[in-house]
């Protein structure tokens, strides 16, 4: 699910930048090093706007500004249960993985309607229930989560296709 | 999922318990850490004053819970309430939601439950539910050893129904060979270079995964193996195909595309180094974790395969870089095989150093994450080596000197040149040859074995004796390749560095793994002497002279039957050239005249004696009689013990043709006395020692003990050496001579007189005797320097008789020789 949230992060900013321009500079820095990473919990997506850019403080030892900037984030948290719509990556006999966006959903055998079927005589490989349904890489799929978990700065989730308007779309 | 599981009650509780009481029923739903029971156990508690010491010890009761270890519904209890119970065993029967088969990252792939977290409930870990991982592309997707059972089953159907096998293919230097010389980039631009036909056809891609500014963005040249397409092709119709190769991700997957644009072969059946969990090695089990039955392997090295031997066909590397070698195999332990000594220029030598790294790593437990990165480095500074020296360049700019030079020789362009280069100014020499037959042979031996794998397969249905079982293509494999050189005995020479265990070697391996019995030594049963061509060992060469069966073939002979499976025809790889191309000649020179094989000796002898052992093999051959003569193979017949050169009949110089005068009778016996006396043995051993040490003290340019070869003058350069060498080696060299004479006037105290022609005769025979027997006793497979020592000695008195014994000063000369070769080869492999 996407949110508009509020956060705040500090940025620093090299001595060689001090000058006229530089709220636009702790800007521009603080969107490359924030936009699209993942906290663990969610994934920034966009910056939307900035506030609150304190004034710089040049830290001792290095001569760095450290510039504290509120700013207000789209950011996508997947929950469990909640339906994404993914593009295959990849195919293998015990199921197949997707990207949803920077998430990787893991859907295995046993969540995929029985008729849907491996085939590994396709070239590439494939899920398909011999009509109208294919699988494979570049496919795109409605997928359920079933399961999420965090690392430091990735989260892997869990999907499954057996479902109302789930699957192949 | 109503998985049924017994769990036991774990070996954490305090033994012997009772059951107090059973808190959920048949039937009931169970969660993880509910109580299932309760149980009670006596325990001594020490009560009291500690401070005083007045303690005793109390038993106490004390009640617990039991709890569930997992998820499902309770099915069945084994324990009863009121139950004593001493060990741990089988307590409830649960059927469980869900058994975790499929996990992809700590994750069930079934229910999507975390499986990471730990529990002091259950003794296992959830995670260790499913530890194998059989994917190709992904490490993190990992299944319980069922769920692969069953996988494998249903791939085992597939490939039955429709008739295949699994063939894995290795990518470097088995299929393809790349290279990232920008060189080579060059010249498939520039139509004008004497390699341009040969690169037309090279792949590109570029790459970018080099943490190093070099490295990064780097074009990488592929070249296929002549035939790859169709080989490829006509293989897909009878095995599944999988590549695993030590390559990174990225580099496997642009190979693919290579030699695979539409994904049909391959599909995403693709294994790199990433994926690949090891290093070192690489293992059927990470595919195949279950059976390796219907699996074959295509690769050029063998040791990276431990554990999977029989399954493997072994590839000639495919070398077209020349001096490039496999720019992936950094990681991998030096390549063992010499079959193909194809001469590292430049790029290989440096790649081959972390290996030695990593056997030190793992034999001192060095932080293997360290070892790793250090090799990563060091196949980074490999590949920066490839590119910024361009050793191809370098090749090629040596082969157009050498034309250059070739050119001013003979004064005019060479034909045989501008026949093989293709390209306008037809004196320039390519060096990149594509002329590689491999795949043929490859594509019949595959075929082959898919025919006789399905063939035992049909037998085996139509007995209906199959089950589960199909048969074993490691066995099949086996059975084909040791009808190749059955009933051939080989005995190596030149080919491995002393003291290595010719059996465990991977020549021997491979040796054997084609049916032919390996020989330590040459005796009568060899049939082929198999000797490195451009280091040849002497003294098993001398003792395969003396049995005309014996084939003397280089060791393209036996990679050749590797290649093809079959026992090929010897004639071209013949060691002795005159044995192959001028059979007839050599037996009519021999027979026409005794002036010309007086002749042929006065060569032998002369001043013009030949300077490198090849050509001085070759002229021993001279005296060897052809093969195919009647006459010679009753000889070997009659000649049991070989202790009778074949020379003799010949007439030609011998060793013993001044002794023919002699009483062999007398000379016999006395031999046979010194040969029970033996108290020579432990002196011959030591002077081989010193004779060793000598040698690699003063080691001279062979041509100076060579160029002279009639026994004065190279027993005179031989002491100019020895003089030259140095007093310690001087005097070692006298004491040594103080002791053989020594040694032999104590074993000929009773004969009295110092000159009596018997005595002399006694030694010239000892030494004789000790080489025969040397030989006869198929003693050490490596030449004994000792027979240098004694003769030596003898060679003294023989000057003095001014004999001619131009045998034992060959002899002498080749064991020299012997020792020179033992100690390259050595130094070589020391520095290797």
């Amino acid at each position: 699910m996407f949110f508009l949230h509020n956060l705040e992060r500090r940025v620093l900013l090299h001595p060689s930048y001090f000058g006229k321009n530089m709220t636009e500079l702790v800007t521009t820095k603080l969107v490359k090093d924030v936009e699209g990473t993942c906290t663990g919990d969610y994934y920034i997506i966009a910056i939307m706007d900035t506030f609150d850019l304190s004034e710089g403080r040049i830290l001792p030892g290095s001569g760095m500004a450290e510039f504290t900037v509120g700013y207000r984030a789209v950011v996508w948290r997947p929950f469990k249960g909640e339906v994404v719509d993914a593009i295959c990556t990849s195919v293998n006999q015990h199921g197949f993985f997707s990207n949803a966006g920077p998430l990787s959903i893991f859907v295995s055998t046993h969540s995929i309607p029985p008729d849907i079927q491996y085939d590994a005589n396709a070239t590439p490989p494939q899920f398909t229930n011999h009509s109208d349904i294919v699988i494979e890489p570049g496919t795109h799929v409605r997928i359920k989560i079933m399961g999420l978990r965090t690392g430091v700065g990735e989260m892997f989730a869990i999907g499954k296709i057996d479902g109302d308007y789930l699957g192949y779309s | 999922m109503g998985k049924t599981k017994t769990i036991r009650l774990g070996n954490r509780l305090r033994y012997p318990i009772t059951i107090v009481r059973l808190l959920k029923n048949p039937g009931d739903t169970v969660k993880k850490q509910d109580a299932l029971m309760e149980y009670s156990f006596k325990w001594y508690k020490e009560v009291g004053d500690t401070i005083r010491g007045e303690t005793w010890e109390e038993e106490q009761t004390t009640y617990a819970d039991w709890s569930s270890p997992s998820d499902g519904t309770l099915n069945a209890w084994s324990i009863k309430e009121g139950q004593v119970i001493k060990q741990d065993g089988p307590c409830v029967l649960i059927d469980e939601d869900c058994s975790h088969e499929i996990q992809f990252q700590g994750l069930c792939a079934i229910c999507g439950k975390d499986m990471t977290e730990a529990n002091w409930a259950a003794e296992t870990r959830d995670t260790e539910r499913a530890p194998i991982s059989m994917v190709h592309d992904q490490t993190n997707l990992t299944v319980s050893s069922t769920h692969a059972q069953k996988s494998e089953r249903e791939l085992q159907k597939r490939l039955l129904e429709s008739r295949k096998l699994s063939l894995v293919v290795d990518l470097d230097q088995t299929v393809i060979q790349a290279c990232i010389d920008p060189t080579v980039g060059e010249w498939m631009k520039d139509p004008t270079n004497p390699n341009y036909d040969s690169v037309k056809n090279v792949k590109t891609f570029q790459l970018d995964d080099g943490p190093h500014a070099v490295v990064r963005k780097c074009w990488y040249y592929i070249k296929m193996r002549p035939g790859l397409e169709g080989f490829l092709k006509r293989i897909s119709t009878m095995y599944e195909l999988h590549v695993y190769t030590m390559g990174t991700r990225a580099y496997a997957q642009n190979v693919a595309r290579v030699i695979d644009p539409e994904k049909k072969l391959f599909g995403n059946r693709v294994i790199s180094r990433d994926e690949n969990g090891n290093m070192y090695s690489k293992s059927l089990q990470r595919l195949f974790p279950v059976s390796t039955n219907m699996v074959v392997i295509i690769d050029d090295r063998s040791d990276v395969w431990p554990h999977n031997r029989p399954n493997l066909v072994k590839v000639t590397p495919y070398e077209f870089f020349k001096g490039i070698g496999d720019i992936n195999a950094s990681f991998l332990p030096k390549r063992q095989d010499l079959l193909t000594s194809a001469p590292s220029t430049n790029g290989v030598k440096k790649a081959e150093k972390p290996a030695d790294k990593n056997a030190k790593a793992v034999a001192t437990g060095k932080d293997t994450d360290e070892v790793t990165k250090e090799q990563l480095e060091e196949q980074q500074s490999a590949l920066e080596k490839q590119i910024n020296e361009r050793p191809l360049q370098l090749l090629q700019e040596k082969q157009d000197k050498e034309d250059e030079e070739a050119e001013k020789a003979t004064g005019h362009s060479d034909d045989s040149a501008s026949s093989r280069s293709s390209s306008p100014p037809p004196q320039r020499h390519k060096v990149l040859l594509d002329d590689d037959r491999e795949l043929e042979f490859l594509e019949k031996h595959l075929t082959q074995l898919h025919k006789a794998y399905y063939a035992s397969y049909d037998q085996k249905k139509s007995k209906r004796t199959i089950g589960e079982d199909v048969p074993d293509v490691g066995n099949l494999l086996n059975n084909l390749k040791a009808k190749v050189l059955r009933g051939h005995q080989i005995a190596l020479s030149g080919v491995l560095p002393q003291n290595t265990d010719i059996y465990r070697s991977e020549i021997g391996q491979q040796i054997t793994s084609f049916g032919a019995r390996l020989r330590s030594t040459v005796s009568k049963e060899v049939t082929h002497l198999v000797v490195n061509t451009s280091q040849p060992g002497t003294a098993k060469l001398n003792a395969a002279r003396r049995y005309p069966h014996i084939k003397v073939v280089g060791l393209e002979w036996l990679a050749q039957c590797f290649t093809e499976w079959t026992s090929v025809d010897e004639t071209p790889y013949l060691y002795f050239k005159e044995d192959a191309n001028n059979v007839g000649a050599a037996r009519q020179a021999e027979e026409s005249s005794d002036d010309n094989d007086e002749d042929m000796g006065g060569i032998e002898t002369g001043n013009t004696a030949p300077r490198t052992p090849q050509q001085k093999m070759n002229k021993l051959q001279i005296q060897l009689p052809p093969r195919g003569d009647d006459q010679d193979d009753d000889d070997a017949d009659d000649d049991e013990d070989g202790l009778l050169p074949d020379e003799v009949e010949e007439g030609q110089m011998s060793p013993i043709d001044g002794l023919k005068t002699f009483n062999w009778g007398s000379a016999e016996d006395e031999l046979a006395e010194f040969l029970a006396s033996g108290s020579d043995d432990d002196d011959d051993d030591e002077d081989m020692d010193e004779e060793d040490e000598e040698d690699d003290e003063d080691f001279a340019p062979p041509d100076e003990s060579e160029s002279s070869s009639s026994s004065e003058e190279s027993s005179a350069s031989r002491k100019r050496s020895r003089s030259r060498s140095g007093s310690p080696a001087t005097r070692k060299r006298k004491l040594e001579d103080d002791v053989g004479d020594g040694e032999e006037d104590g074993n000929n105290d009773d004969e009295g007189e110092e000159n009596s022609p018997a005595k002399r005769m006694r030694r010239m025979k000892s030494a004789r005797g000790s080489s025969l027997r040397h030989q006869y006793e198929a003693a050490p497979d490596l030449p004994t320097p000792a027979v240098t020592g004694d003769e030596d000695g003898v060679e003294d008195k023989v000057e003095e008789e001014g004999q001619n014994f131009t045998d034992l000063d060959e002899e002498a000369l080749a064991a020299d020789l012997e020792a020179e070769f033992a100690a390259d080869l050595e130094a070589e492999f020391n520095s290797a």
